[in-house]
């Protein structure tokens, strides 16, 4: 019996939900409908099929109209699935919304008990505590936060730029950071883009100046997220920007300075080129880089190192954009909405020792291959071995750090269809014979089987097998001086030695290093691989568990161009949704401070991850700011003198449920 | 090029044996055959492959779709040398020189294993010999296995047994161990111990 007996008007509706077959196979509906009918001061008690359906929530609307009920008891599916369904419900026939309990009996009965005469117990237990709760259940409000209208993009590649400019077009302010001096991303590395083709550079470039000219967004480039505090539609966020040693508003990219440089001749490895081709200290990315603005690497510079240097760089620069004393920045900015478009790292194909990579010199990583038959990429889009020759014959390693246990488990998505790229431009640039060697060709996408189809036609070859070794022990003499490929063609039966100019590894798509870090920052969750982890795998794809956190292309899991970029949009419209409403609802479930009770211990205060507990120093007790309290608990289950307690989780609400669990059994 | 019989290469299901797969898969870590991706890694990797009947990757094809005939008389597992590669590489985790090795237990069983092959009749006379003196005598080894395997050839290799004996190589004395009474006691518990687990003798 609930101690507060005194409540004499209490009227109690218990719904009990068949959920088609998914409860009522294992739960005798009936049987828990009988047992409520008899629970203290439960007025009504029903058995419906499906009680989220609009019929189901009528019963209960009409009901509370009737005057049968004044608090409600729906026995179904988890929380998470009707709260709010059922929350509206009783708020539509006339009740507090928070006049409502829900008992899980599908999750937690249901769908893990096998044995039915048990699952009925529990079903039934699980009730008798929902409604023992219900009965001291408190009217609550819920309050309203303005959301700020600037969304903060974290990452310059494709997705962050899809995802900026959409925002930017449709009126938001948008800060768009970005680690590398440049934005563009991986896409900026690429020379064509499957499967049509199209030169990516072409269509990846209008987007980049269009981001540079937009008055709507800040773009700041070789900069990164120090710090995110606050929560939805009111982050704080504080951004380091590194020092270029050039004034970027100066700076208008002649590259001047880089010809002045001490360094007559590039000599530092370009890391946009993946290192095949060379840079001076002082340097320009790549020619379409946005900003346009030149940046000194201080590992390399002489002045930045020894600080005895001519100086030549700044001596030539007309606009004195040169700064050699510049230091990092912080930048303290107030975003409503985030989101995240932090990219992939290439897997390194070193990890695999018996391919070879970094021990023999013409077994090379796509992403190379893709700057050397790039016309701005080293070699001017001539694919050429490190000897100056055209490699008459090229074979081309699939999966290589995917679907692999001592790598990765999974599947890369995109080298299937990168690697038919690649052996496209191979042949048409060089005309050598192409070997795919691959365990399944996945090509699921519009024009992506077709595109598969024409290579067949083009005389690329196809071998079943994944790639045992590549080494270049010559066995015969038509081996010697080449690198040979050994697999066994599953589908002849046969092992295959097949002796190439040069090897390309088809490395697959991993987080990116740091991911672990950033999760942190954000407060975000990763997959077991370290993606960020989305709401819900189908129906919230760009949502994270973090309200107002947002995600688009490849750090939620390897994913294409095309894919890549439809996912920024929905991440911008997510985002939009949430600012173009102005405020976000939050639950009433913040915690409260008994003042009598407290004893001014501090204990509280620094638990709190929002900073929502403060101290009066004349009364001597903490006091608790509910705007920014977002109901974690924390500080309830540390108060040691039971002072702090938690709306819609107070105590004696938790007392009463676990007694109505443990009279039942 | 062989003449043509008008071989079958067509398998009823009825002549297939549905749990020959869980029989020879009942070894730890043997359930993982059935992820198996059939990439072909084991097999490239398998520098006895070449010489096989079917490589690694049909063995592990055939054992999960119950090919049970073909797979224990098949040479591939008494060509394994163990040298454990394709087990390092499997993209899936996959023990296949365990799987090679309860293969060859099965065929042994069943008797079916290729009789007149070098392999499975060295490991059967060094077994015996072991079992029953507690050591190897090499040069009874040699000459039992030529004599099964290949009697003919035995010429040639007299030359090359007197100079290894001429080194000091091989002997002609029977090894044995002191109290082989004890082995016997040893190997009899092992082997009460093994029929009550069910994992069969040696």
């Amino acid at each position: 019996m609930p101690e507060n007996k005194s409540n004499g008007g209490l009227k109690i509706g218990v719904y009990v939900c068949d959920c088609g077959i998914n409860i009522a196979s294992k739960v005798n509906v009936a049987e828990v409908v009988e047992f409520a009918k008899n629970l203290p001061d439960v007025t009504v008690a029903k058995e419906y099929k499906f009680m989220c359906s609009d019929p189901g929530q009528d019963l209960i609307k009409q009901d509370i109209k009737d005057g049968k009920i004044n608090r409600v008891v729906v026995a179904s599916c988890s929380p998470l699935m009707h709260e709010n369904t059922f929350r509206r419900a009783t708020s539509e026939g006339g009740l507090n919304q928070y006049y409502f309990q829900m008992a899980n009996i599908r999750e937690h009965v249901s769908w893990v008990t096998a044995d039915k005469a048990a699952a009925t117990e529990k079903a039934k237990a699980l009730v008798a505590a929902a409604v023992r709760r219900v009965a001291i259940h408190q009217p609550l409000e819920r309050t309203r936060v303005p959301v700020n209208s600037t969304v903060l993009v974290v990452g310059g590649g494709i997705a962050g730029i899809h995802a900026a400019l959409t925002l930017a077009d449709a009126g938001k302010k948008v800060y768009l950071v970005e680690r590398e001096p440049t934005i563009g991303g991986h896409m900026a590395q690429f020379d064509k883009t499957f499967p049509t083709l199209d030169c990516a550079a072409c269509i990846l470039t209008p987007k980049m100046s269009a981001v540079r000219s937009h008055p709507n967004i800040t773009l700041w480039t070789y900069s990164e997220i120090a710090e995110v505090s606050g929560f939805v539609g009111n982050f704080k966020v504080k951004v380091k920007r590194k020092p270029r040693y050039v004034i970027e508003e100066l700076c208008v990219g002649c590259n001047l300075c880089v010809e002045a440089c001490v360094f007559k001749k590039p000599a530092f490895p370009n890391a946009f080129d993946e290192g095949l081709g060379k840079r001076k200290p002082i340097y320009m990315p790549f020619p379409q880089a946005t900003p346009s603005v030149v940046l000194i690497d201080p590992n390399t510079c002489s002045e930045l190192k020894t600080g005895k240097c001519k100086k030549l760089c700044a001596s030539v620069c007309e606009r004195n954009a040169i700064d050699f004393t510049q230091k990092e920045e912080f930048k303290e900015i107030d975003v409503g909405a985030i989101i995240l478009a932090t990219g992939y790292k290439a897997f390194d194909g070193k990890r695999i020792p018996r391919y070879g990579y970094g021990k023999y010199p013409n077994v090379y990583s796509s992403l190379e291959v893709e700057r050397l038959v790039n016309a701005s990429g080293p070699t001017g889009g001539e694919l050429v071995l490190k000897n100056g020759q055209k490699p008459k014959s090229v074979g081309i390693v699939h999966c290589v750090g995917s679907r692999d246990e001592n790598t990765n488990k999974y599947c890369s998505r995109v080298c299937c269809m990168y690697s038919l790229k690649l052996a496209h431009l191979i042949k048409e640039r060089t005309g050598a014979e192409v070997y795919n060697f691959y365990i399944d060709i996945r090509t699921p996408g519009k024009g992506y089987e077709e595109f598969y189809d024409k290579l067949l036609h083009e005389g690329v070859h196809f071998i079943r097998g994944r790639v045992a070794e590549i080494n270049d022990w010559a066995m015969t003499p038509d081996e010697q001086g080449k690198l040979i490929i050994r697999a066994e063609d599953t589908l002849v039966g046969m092992v295959r030695r097949i002796p190439v100019d040069m090897v390309v590894l088809a490395n697959g798509l991993e987080p990116q290093e740091d991911a672990e870090e950033v999760r942190r920052k954000f407060n975000i969750s990763c997959s077991s691989e370290g993606w960020f982890l989305e709401r819900h795998p189908k129906l919230a794809p760009v949502s994270t568990f973090t309200d107002g956190i947002f995600l688009a292309g490849a750090c939620q899991g390897p994913k294409d161009i095309p894919d890549t970029v439809a996912q920024a949009g929905a991440a911008s419209a997510e985002a939009m949704a949430l600012i173009d409403k102005g405020y976000v609802e939050l639950e009433p479930n913040t915690a409260y401070i008994r003042d009598e009770l407290c004893s001014g211990c501090h204990t509280c205060i620094p638990l709190c991850p929002y900073n929502a507990i403060s101290f009066n120093h004349e009364k001597k007790i903490a006091v608790l700011n509910g705007a920014l309290c977002k109901g974690c608990g924390t500080c309830v289950a540390a108060c040691p003198s039971g002072a702090l307690q938690q709306n819609l989780f107070t105590d004696e609400q938790i007392f009463q449920e676990i007694k109505g669990v443990m009279s039942y059994v | 090029m062989p003449e043509w019989h008008g071989w079958q290469k067509l398998k009823y299901e009825a002549e297939l044996d549905p749990k020959f797969a869980d029989e020879i898969t009942a070894i730890p870590g043997g359930e993982k055959l059935a992820n198996c991706i059939q990439c072909g890694t084991c097999s490239g990797m398998c520098p006895l492959s070449t010489y096989m009947d079917y490589t690694p990757r049909q063995i592990v094809a055939m054992v999960r779709a119950g090919f049970k005939g073909e797979v224990l008389s098949s040479y591939t597992s008494w060509l394994c040398a163990s040298c454990y590669a394709c087990t390092v590489e499997c993209p899936k985790g996959i023990k296949i020189t365990d799987i090679m090795y309860s293969i060859k237990r099965r065929a042994i069983q069943e008797k079916v294993y290729p009789k007149k092959f070098p392999i499975p009749v060295l490991a059967k006379e060094f077994f015996g010999n072991v079992l029953r003196n507690g050591r190897s005598t090499e040069m009874l080894v040699v000459i039992k296995l030529y004599l099964k395997t290949a009697p003919l050839s035995m010429i040639n290799q007299a030359i090359m047994g007197m100079k290894l004996f001429f080194q000091g190589r091989i002997g002609l004395k029977m090894e044995s161990i002191k109290r082989k009474k004890e082995l016997q006691t040893v190997l009899n518990a092992m082997d009460k111990e093994a029929v009550s687990t069910g994992k069969g003798t040696l």
